[in-house]
């Protein structure tokens, strides 16, 4: 017996994900469905931008082949969150409600781990793929591919982007504690999010401030992507990375203070 | 007569005051709904208002933009339709039945619905511009009743014509369980089409041409221009309304077409 | 005036259901060729109600008894046969004829949930056209007899099942109306709550002579409710009459239900009968109904008994064997 058993909390969790897996790969009628909305979103997105292109050389300093690989990020990021954050912890304010969480809570597991990735919409994994190869298409177009030390600076950024994301859903969640009533708090994510679609720089002022200091979503699709077209260096990598822990730590916390009100008050 | 407006006036009054009273309970929902509504036009405009630096753009300057935005923001919110997505939940699960069951068809619950919520978002995001105009002049209006009467009959039809399309498409819902994403298709040809994303004049002159022939620009874009001035001279604001009118005659002929059809339908298979 | 309230003819419904093999040689055959399997979900269901009658529908899941319901109501066309309610024919009956009719389905999503009753109400008031002075008249009484006072302004939501329920039949009510469908009224509640509501229904009845068409599972309804049961499997009734007749025609075995003073082996009591039941100090024993007044003699010579009494074997497995006639046997109308 060497191996080393893996924490329960993730033989768990990969019992639940095999289950879940199993169920979805039933509805091929959902991964056509899937892939197509995604196609389709792209389209938009790309002639979107095309628009914008039309009437000018350049957003925020990035050029158009560089708008096309923050928007794939943009897409990979959001798969991410389709495929892991809304099925699992978005559903938060619905357990509450539903008194579903008291059986979560009952279980001897770490809550926030196991109501963060109880359930994953398995075809939606198809966007990040989609995004990474619209991503990888627009740096073919660029004309210089990226270095290992640059790719390396992606991966990182890129992971620190998801750990950022995580952290705001936990963030945002934990709010479901105080405002039982409000069921679409989730609404809040998709309204922040749209701010991280364009290059910060693109944002003139007021808002740039708005979207880089106040709530720094636009960061999340910028620093991966200009990591990988060469405009940022593992320095910044280095920083994400570094934010994403914070942020990690401080929803953690404020998960905790949530989760002990909510046992506390309610039992 | 007399009879006929008092016995509707008290339906839709019953109605319109059930729907209210519902908003009401889910007021802080609806806030978050009314922002991820800002939000859109809102980072749109930013985009625009960067490339605007220079210069106009298409005949836009930045104020234009500016004035544009805000008034497609108001304009949206009081005339978008919701509807396809809970008929198309009315029909699949069973909640069509009970309706089915009274002697009052179930349009009137929609639009009564729609009234009430639009007013209550409308007001608020009027209020918004209000104080947004205070301290940022660009936005501000002239105060032109003429303009705003227009303005509110070219809304009140472009509202009554999105609620009809909707209604129209949720209906599908009787053919196909894809109803909502026939929605969402026409959702992203409207991004362009109607002007949600820029001003017509800013899109390539064939597809500015081409959504002319369709009832695109009369949904939103039409009643914007109305409201910041930039449709000016008879011949323009004549042409707008016209096909306003033809467009929401158009609908609701399919809407009646669809509703009949799908009646039929519904009859024949059971929900 | 002696047209009936509802009359069934012959009514059927069958649906064109698409056959689809499995696998995606399956799929794509469907698509060019599609083939198309009748399933019929009710055929040639005939009965008659007069006004002020209550009967119970009775079946399995999938009998079809929704389904008459909603061919009844005007929610389905039929594909064959004919229908007449309060002197309509439902379907394209239009507003007139749904003035006259209530239905409360089995989702019973009438109230609005997050509102209080009271405001369902006053908009049921509004889509009815019912005048003020009858609204507040029939709502006192409605709420008196449903014993509704501390509810009807509590939101929905926050309501007991049972009173939901309640709730729910008031709303129908308000219009006053001469025929109820009610499809599975008492399902899911507790006894009292099941009781208020039969009670409720009879005496609706017997004020304002409604007549009343019952889907349900619970014999209770049957029993306490119901004058007639109609008896519906695999889209045919099967029975159409009073519950004593049909359990006479059915039931061919009586149970003999003992309380034992000294312990016995079963196959002490297994001579007397099929032994259904032994845990001192009860017994049961299923004999033939024409044995039974015998058989109980000789036992209470043969064993002493504390208690002994002679009952029908429980109405659901009355129902359950005459769900099993199937279509073979012709209905059986008894008075």
């Amino acid at each position: 017996m060497s191996a080393r058993r893996a924490p329960r909390v993730l033989r768990v969790l990969g019992a639940l994900w095999r289950l879940n897996v199993a169920e979805e790969l039933q509805y091929r009628a959902n991964f056509v469905a899937s892939v197509v909305g995604t196609l389709f979103y792209l389209a938009t997105a790309l002639l979107t931008l095309a628009l914008f292109f039309r009437h000018t050389t350049s957003l925020g300093g990035w050029d158009y082949w560089e708008v096309v690989v923050l928007l794939g990020v943009f897409n990979a990021l959001s798969g991410v969150v389709e495929a892991v954050l809304r099925p699992g912890i978005g559903q938060l304010a619905e357990q509450v409600r539903s008194g579903d969480l008291d059986l979560v809570l009952s279980r001897p597991v770490d809550a926030q781990a196991f109501v963060s990735f109880r359930r994953l919409d398995v075809w939606r994994f198809t966007d990040v793929v989609l995004g990474l190869t619209l991503a990888a298409y627009a740096l073919f177009r660029l004309g210089h591919p990226p270095s290992v030390s640059a790719s390396l600076a992606f991966v990182v950024a890129l992971g620190a982007a998801g750990v950022v994301v995580y952290a705001i859903w936990v963030a945002l969640m934990s709010l479901a504690f105080w405002f039982v009533a409000v069921e679409n708090i989730s609404v809040l994510f998709d309204a922040l999010f749209e701010g991280a679609r364009y290059p910060v720089t693109a944002y003139p002022g007021a808002l740039r401030f708005v979207l880089v200091y106040l709530l720094p979503i636009a960061w999340t699709t910028t620093v991966p992507a200009g990591a990988l077209t060469g405009r940022f260096g593992p320095v910044t990598a280095a920083a994400a990375a570094a934010v994403a822990l914070v942020a990690f730590v401080l929803t953690r916390v404020l998960w905790q203070a949530a989760l002990r009100r909510y046992t506390g008050a309610g039992g | 007569m007399r009879a006929w407006l008092t016995r509707w006036g008290r339906r839709y009054g019953a109605l319109m005051r059930n729907a209210w009273l519902v908003d009401l309970q889910y007021r802080a929902a609806i806030v978050l709904w009314v922002l991820w509504g800002v939000v859109e036009p809102a980072v749109a405009l930013g985009i625009w208002w960067a490339i605007a630096r220079a210069g106009p753009v298409g005949g836009y300057d930045r104020t234009d933009f500016a004035r544009y935005f805000f008034a497609l923001t108001l304009v949206n919110q009081l005339t978008l339709a919701w509807d396809s997505w809970y008929l198309d939940r009315w029909i699949r699960e069973g909640e069509l039945n009970f309706r089915l069951a009274r002697p009052l068809h179930p349009a009137h619950e929609a639009v009564a619905d729609n009234l009430a919520y639009k007013a209550r978002t409308g007001a608020i995001l009027l209020v918004v511009w209000l104080l947004v105009a205070l301290v940022w002049p660009t936005v501000r209006l002239p105060v032109a009743p003429a303009r705003w009467a227009l303005t509110a009959l070219a809304v009140v039809i472009a509202a009554a014509m999105r609620f009809f399309i909707s209604f129209t498409t949720g209906l599908l819902a009787f053919w196909t369980t894809r109803a909502t994403s026939i929605m969402e298709l026409h959702a992203g040809l409207s991004l362009f089409l109607a002007g949600r994303i820029a001003p017509l004049a800013l899109l390539p002159p064939a597809v500015a041409s081409a959504a002319g022939y369709f009832w695109f620009p009369y949904m939103l874009a039409f009643p914007v221009d109305v409201l910041t001035g930039a449709a000016h001279g008879t011949a323009t604001i004549v042409h707008g309304f016209v096909g306003q009118l033809v467009w929401l005659g158009l609908w609701i002929g399919m809407w009646w077409v669809a509703w009949r059809r799908g009646i039929k339908r519904y009859g024949a298979v059971g929900g | 005036m002696n047209a009936p309230a509802i009359s069934a003819e012959e009514l059927s419904k069958a649906y064109q259901v698409k056959v689809r093999d499995p696998g995606l040689g399956g799929a794509v055959r469907a698509l060019l060729r599609p083939r198309y399997r009748e399933v019929r979900a009710v055929q040639d269901v005939t009965f008659r109600m007069e006004r002020g009658e209550i009967v119970a529908f009775l079946g399995p899941n999938g009998a079809g008894k929704t389904t008459t319901l909603k061919m009844l109501t005007g929610l389905l066309y039929p594909t064959a046969g004919r229908a007449q309610v309060a002197g309509f024919t439902p379907w394209g009956g239009g507003p007139a004829f749904k003035r006259r009719i209530a239905l409360v389905l089995g989702n019973r999503q009438q109230l609005a949930w997050d509102l209080p009753a009271e405001e369902t109400f006053r908009l049921n008031r509004a889509i009815y056209d019912i005048a003020e002075g009858d609204y507040k008249a029939r709502l006192t009484e409605l709420v008196d007899l449903l014993d509704l006072g501390t509810v009807v302004d509590k939101p929905v939501r926050q309501l007991s099942l049972g009173e939901r329920m309640k709730c729910e039949l008031a709303a129908a009510l308000l219009h006053r109306p001469d025929i109820l469908f009610l499809d599975e009224p008492t399902l899911g509640l507790d006894v009292t709550a099941q009781e208020a509501i039969r009670r409720f229904l009879r005496a609706y009845r017997d004020r304002y002579g409604a007549t009343i068409l019952l889907t349900s599972h619970y014999m209770q309804d049957v029993t306490a409710l119901a004058s007639r049961v109609l008896i519906i499997n695999r889209g045919r009734l099967l029975y159409d009459g009073g519950l004593d007749a049909l359990i006479a025609r059915i039931a061919h075995t009586k149970r003999l239900e003992l309380v034992l003073s000294s312990h016995v082996t079963r196959d002490q009591l297994a001579g007397f009968g099929t032994v259904l039941e032994l845990d001192f100090p009860n017994a049961v024993l299923e004999v033939p109904r024409e044995h039974a007044a015998a058989t109980s003699a000789r036992l209470l010579a043969a064993i002493t008994v504390a208690d002994l009494s002679i009952t029908d074997p429980p109405i659901e497995e009355i129902i359950q064997r005459a769900f099993a006639l199937g279509g073979a046997e012709p209905v059986e109308r008894t008075a």
